[in-house]
């Protein structure tokens, strides 16, 4: 696994990138621009569904969707940057490992909201109050999207195992 | 700063009419929000600039986030006043993309100077200087 993604780091100049001296915290800048459009589009939309900025169309609201779908790719492609260039850093990290689990709940939470849930919340009226449902879909987005952010924070302190430890 | 910078990029893509015109007036309970992530920002700065403070105060970077941080929130205060008292209304319509599209580069060089801020200290202690 190392091996692969460090080669896909060296075949793609990702690895050369990343570690001139603009590389890293460029990527680390776009990587949090594209986590703030996420919070403002996604996150401003479930906090719609859990009853705040009443008045406001569901519809054209879920309009902002698209803007975090953006941030998303943009989040995606600086990851896999992150990733390929410190594997090590990342595969063998709880934290990461974390991470990636509540980014797979959070999309399997989307898709049970675009399956189920989405036609009724988008023609809901803009005094109504969307259903139960929706509110916990709403619930877990906003939770899943909090532990992202805090893992993806909590990576940076962790060292692979040949740093600390001595028993390996 | 994620919900405090989402919240801002949202209001300033209404205003720059990239999403339909929703009233401006039912954003207000977003404000709530946003300024709780206001307060979480300003405590946990706090708490780094009080851990590490040669670190941050002798860094260019710090005080170019700090200043753009500084404006961005007015603006956002400003902007807040402006839809509360529904005198938005009565800016021109350039002025109105002209503040959002301002508010939108703040936001983005607040962030970038707050990654770069790692990367760009010179000194970590004071002790250095003793």
């Amino acid at each position: 696994m190392l091996e692969i993604l460090t080669r896909i780091a060296d075949e793609t100049g990702i690895y050369s990138a990343m570690n001139s001296p603009w590389g890293w915290p460029t990527a680390e800048s776009i990587h949090f621009l594209g986590l703030c459009l996420l919070i403002g589009t996604v996150g401003v939309f479930d906090l719609r569904m859990l009853g705040l900025g009443k008045g406001i169309n569901y519809a054209d609201l879920h309009k902002l969707v698209k803007f975090g779908v953006a941030g998303y790719f943009l989040n995606v492609v600086t990851g896999i940057m992150f990733l390929t260039s410190a594997p090590d850093q990342y595969i063998y990290n709880p934290a990461f490992q974390t991470k990636i689990l509540f980014m797979l709940l959070a999309g399997l939470n989307m898709l049970f909201f675009y399956a189920t849930t989405s036609g009724q919340v988008k023609s809901t009226s803009a005094q109504a109050i969307v259903s139960i449902r929706a509110r916990g879909i709403a619930v877990v987005s906003l939770l899943s999207w909090a532990v992202i952010i805090i893992c993806g924070r909590l990576i940076t302190y962790f060292r692979p195992p040949y740093h600390w430890c001595f028993w390996c | 700063m994620a919900v405090v910078v989402g919240i801002n990029f949202a209001i300033a893509l209404r205003l720059l009419g990239w999403i339909p015109q929703f009233h401006l007036n039912s954003v207000k309970s977003f404000y709530r929000v946003h300024w709780l992530g206001v307060y979480a920002v300003f405590l946990s700065g706090a708490g780094l600039l009080l851990a590490y403070p040669a670190k941050a105060l002798t860094n260019p970077v710090f005080y170019l986030k700090f200043i753009t941080l500084t404006i961005g929130l007015i603006l956002a205060d400003w902007l807040q006043r402006k839809i509360t008292d529904s005198s938005i209304a009565d800016l021109s319509p350039k002025k109105i993309k002209a503040v959002a599209a301002t508010s939108i580069m703040l936001w983005i060089i607040t962030i970038t100077a707050g990654r770069f801020l790692a990367y760009t200290h010179s000194v970590l202690l004071a002790s250095r200087f003793f």
